[in-house]
């Protein structure tokens, strides 16, 4: 034991400080003892008198009469410290050292549980990721991103958007949740990507696995959940820029941010701008079907975009109320590539080549306009927290205008336009009624209201109303071993407006006439939905190795598109029908997580094993619609499992390795597609990393080389309308690095990264532009700097 | 686990006969009609003719010809067509119709005759073949040509 040592020096030496004749300020430095290194956020508290030491370990108290006034300077790692400082004029910076004290703690009865230990015991498998671990891979959209993560890959289309797939399932299955509330945009569609501003996300957490047990409907196959970040300390004024270029597709991006705090009331914003031409395949000519499209200079043709975000929150917190109200808008447009869209073949009069940052039709613009409110209320043993949200979600589709069958030349270039709006509450109280038993009941309430526009039909308009109620309770049976069931009922209704064609269609009656008719391609219909759900799981710690089993249940509500559409899908060429008579998707999971963590090595596998009852997809049936093919809504048996594997270790001290591999198995078992996989099945994928350390060179401190090499197998297992896609390798090579440019502040941060060193020329089984045979973005140097101040 | 699981998947996957064969459709052989460019007469019957075969069995197939006086696409053809120029429809012939292949057949040919009526639009148009096999598997072809007086 070493003992509590703290000392003092108030150095006084000629100080050059002027203040006014009553009112007086202390200025004061808090630094280590023995490293002399300045300690951030370190409280200096006296009666009524608070402030907060900052990066450089500064503080000042401002207002002061000429007086003594005593302080207590702590920090959590520390021994507190009393001073008295005599204030008067001409006063002197006051020099505060802290011990560090390993003993002090031992004294201190620890209340709260890091972070890792809460995910060990909870039995839901989640993966947690940092903001070290974003600014280290950032890719061009959050999803991208977060495909480094096994178990976790992307539906993409272009370069810029790209939505999740958590084990093999996408769309509608997987929930992304932003500051508590679900980020409701056009998950169903295709072709575009997540509307949220990826730079100044510190925190996300990925469950993979059933989730409906707290998030309701849709995460059945889990979640991103983008938590608010943290809180600013006391007196901080902290901000950053962001600057990117990348060579491929020409990006330029700026995104800056700010943030501060007085004592309760805090303040951040951020600004976001990216601009990038089209990008570039390793290819000189696409081959889809029986068509060539020979492509100028690389660039697949007019898919530039550009993306402007914004946000702002004020938040309050005190020791019993934390709340914050966050406000933002991400608006983008990005062009799809103009010689096939969907699947459809157009030639265009339009001078695509003319420019590669220029955005021509077809494209889509989107704007997503979101308000939070996150409230923490302590009330004893009872948590309270309340998530409002508001959200409006603006999409159009815009394509060159053209006749389809009885439908004459549109007048004008918008194909389709959805606008959304989704208000939701979730209230929840987390229950500590002892060390035992952490018993949370919570509300979900969303109400959805959504309308269309546009010469093409491919979804009615509806309101969709839905109410949840939860409660889960997790038990300690030893420190070591936990328990958590839970159960949730879920009811929602579907309220779709009928639709009819603005054209007339030519219809043959049986006696020979011929009549026009506006015909009709969906109906008023109200269609309601209940559901239960519930999720049983244990966690055993022993010593370093963690031991997860969980069973749930997950459920989805049919959307509107899988009920009710009834028409032509211009852009992907089919017929879409919809089937009123779906019953909710539901899913059982079986998850089975083991973790072992040593000093120098670390492991992990989660295998699963998953059960759809009805699992509802578009199935391209063998008829005709207006010689279009009819895709039906169809329900089907499926079986799926699966697994992810990781392992860790590092050598030498600089070294670390890193090897993962994912691998999902899916099999229709019932339907018209049995023994069919289902759509989107991502291959067999694994990706090896070696990060090294190297000592500080010149000014670059903390450099490091990371190079991460994927292996990913061919997928042979398709169902119609898909192809098969053939295995690949790809290399990623990136430095990063931080500079002490600018003295007494904090370091630039620099990354340079080269994307698909090799330039190869690979396919992407669940990207979009897979259906064309568009191949996979070639060779990209990016750089990116990020200046703290 | 794992193990069991590679397994079962492994010996599940032989079990199964799926249907991973699109069919296909050409009018690339002496009979077929139209071959691209070719000039159509009003009021002239013409038998559209082409091969479809699958694997399985095919199920349906469909013509489609619609106008293409804006020049919005082109045909999977390697010929090249003179286009006239761009012009604003005015009642353009219109022709949609599908048809079932019955009996499970793998080898069909299409003959349909078409008559192309008098009081349309001449001009530039396009011809779409589709055809489907029982399991959902669809292959298209599509042949520019040209209506004339």
């Amino acid at each position: 034991m070493f003992q509590k040592i703290l000392s003092v020096w108030l150095c006084f030496s000629l100080g050059s400080m002027v203040f006014s004749q009553d009112s007086f300020q202390i200025k004061g430095i808090v630094i280590d003892a023995q490293t002399l290194q300045p300690i951030e956020g370190a409280n200096i508290i006296g009666k009524g008198l608070f402030s907060i030491s900052s990066a450089t370990g500064a503080f000042t108290i401002k207002n002061l009469v000429e007086n003594t006034y005593a302080f207590t300077i702590s920090h959590i790692g520390y021994a507190p410290q009393k001073v008295s400082i005599i204030v008067r004029s001409k006063m002197e910076t006051v020099q505060v050292l802290l011990h560090e004290s390993s003993t002090a703690l031992e004294e201190i009865e620890v209340h709260s549980k890091s972070k890792q230990r809460i995910a060990k015991e909870t039995p839901i498998v989640s993966h947690t990721v940092s903001k070290e671990f974003l600014d280290k891979n950032r890719e061009n959209s959050l999803m991208q991103t977060l495909s480094k993560i096994p178990g976790v890959s992307t539906i993409n289309i272009g370069s810029g958007q790209s939505k999740p797939v958590i084990r093999g399932l996408g769309f509608n299955r997987v929930v992304v949740v932003q500051n508590g509330i679900k980020h409701e945009a056009q998950q169903w569609g295709n072709d575009h990507g997540l509307e949220i501003d990826q730079y100044g996300i510190e925190n996300i957490q990925i469950i993979k696995g059933p989730a409906s047990l707290v998030y309701g409907s849709d995460a059945i196959a889990g979640v991103v959940d983008i938590q608010p970040n943290k809180i600013p300390l006391q007196n901080a004024l902290n901000g950053e820029v962001n600057v990117l270029g990348e060579t491929n597709n020409n990006l330029l991006g700026v995104s800056a941010a700010i943030e501060t705090r007085k004592e309760k009331w805090f303040y951040r914003g951020r600004l976001t701008y990216r601009e990038y031409g089209d990008y570039k395949v390793p290819t000189e000519k696409i081959n889809y079907e029986n068509y060539i499209f020979e492509l100028h200079n690389n660039n697949l043709r007019n898919t530039a975009g550009k993306e402007a975000n914004v946000n702002f929150s004020i938040g309050y917190v005190s020791d019993h109320i934390t709340s914050e109200t966050f406000f933002s808008n991400v608006n983008a447009k990005n062009g799809f590539f103009a010689n096939a869209h969907g699947l459809e073949v157009r030639t265009s009069s339009i001078d695509y080549d003319s420019s590669n940052r220029d955005i021509d039709l077809p494209f889509h613009k989107v704007n997503h306009f979101k308000i939070t409110n996150n409230t923490s209320v302590i009330m004893g043993k009872h948590t309270l927290h309340f998530d409002l949200g508001f959200q409006n979600n603006h999409r159009e589709e815009h394509s060159e205008p053209v006749p389809h069958g009885y439908m004459p030349k549109p007048l004008d270039s918008k194909e389709r336009e959805f606008n959304k709006n989704t208000y939701a509450l979730n209230m929840r109280d987390a229950f500590k009624p002892n060390d035992q038993h952490n018993i949370v009941a919570g509300v979900n309430v969303e109400f959805q209201d959504n309308n269309i526009d546009g010469w093409g039909f491919l979804i009615p308009e509806y309101n969709r109303f839905s109410v949840g109620a939860f409660v889960y309770d997790q038990f300690e049976i030893f420190s070591d071993f936990h328990f958590l069931a839970g159960i949730r009922y879920d009811y929602g209704l579907v309220d779709t407006k009928s639709y009819y064609d603005w054209f007339p269609s030519t219809i043959n009656n049986n006696d020979g006439s011929t009549s026009y008719v506006n015909l009709q391609r969906a109906q008023n219909k109200t269609l309601g939905f209940g559901n239960i759900n519930a999720s049983a799981g244990l966690s055993y710690i022993r010593k370093n190795t963690t031991y997860k089993l969980n069973f749930g249940k997950s459920f989805r509500m049919p959307l509107a598109n899988e009920l009710a559409s009834d028409g032509v899908n211009y852009h992907m060429y089919r017929y879409e029908k919809g089937n009123l008579d779906l019953d909710p998707e539901e899913s059982y999971q079986l998850d089975i997580d083991i973790e072992h963590t040593v000093k120098q090595f670390s492991m992990g596998i989660s295998p699963f094993v998953n059960l759809f009852d009805n699992y509802i997809y578009l199935n391209p049936t063998s008829n005709y619609y207006e010689t279009l093919q009819i895709y039906e809504y169809t329900q089907a048996k499926v079986f799926r499992f699966g697994a992810e594997i990781s392992a860790s270790a590092t050598l030498f001290n600089n070294l670390q390795l890193n090897a993962s591999a994912e691998y999902v198995y899916s099999k229709q078992t019932s339907g018209a597609k049995e023994g069919f996989t289902i759509p989107f099945s991502p291959p067999l994928s694994g990706l090896f990393s070696a990060n090294y350390q190297f000592k500080k060179m010149f000014f670059f401190d903390k450099p490091q080389f990371i190079a991460d090499y994927r292996i990913t197998a061919a997928q042979n297992e398709i169902v119609p309308p898909e192809e098969k896609t053939g295995g690949y390798q790809v290399l990623n090579i990136s430095l990063l690095t931080e500079m002490d440019l600018f003295k007494n502040n904090l370091p630039v941060e620099m990354r340079v990264k080269l994307n698909n060193v090799f330039n190869t020329k690979y396919f992407d089984h669940t990207s979009f532009y897979r259906l064309i045979d568009v191949p996979e973005a070639g060779r990209n140097l990016s750089i990116s700097l990020t200046i703290p101040f | 686990m794992l193990s069991i699981l590679l397994i079962t998947s492994c010996s599940s996957d032989g079990s199964m006969d799926k249907d991973e064969e699109k069919p296909s459709i050409t009018v690339n052989y002496n009979e077929g009609f139209p071959q691209g460019c070719v000039l159509l007469a009003k009021g002239e019957t013409y038998n559209f003719r082409a091969k479809v075969t699958d694997n399985k069995a095919l199920a349906s197939y469909s013509i489609d010809i619609h106008n293409n006086f804006d020049h919005h696409t082109h045909d999977d053809q390697v010929t090249e067509c003179d286009l006239a120029p761009i012009k604003q429809a005015i009642n353009p012939l219109i022709f949609i119709e599908n048809y079932s292949i019955a009996n499970e057949l793998t080898s069909y040919e299409i003959n349909i005759p078409i008559t192309i009526p008098d009081d349309i639009d001449a001009g530039d148009y396009h011809c779409a073949y589709s055809v489907t096999d029982q399991t959902g598997w669809q292959s298209r072809t599509s042949i520019d040509i040209k209506i004339i007086e």
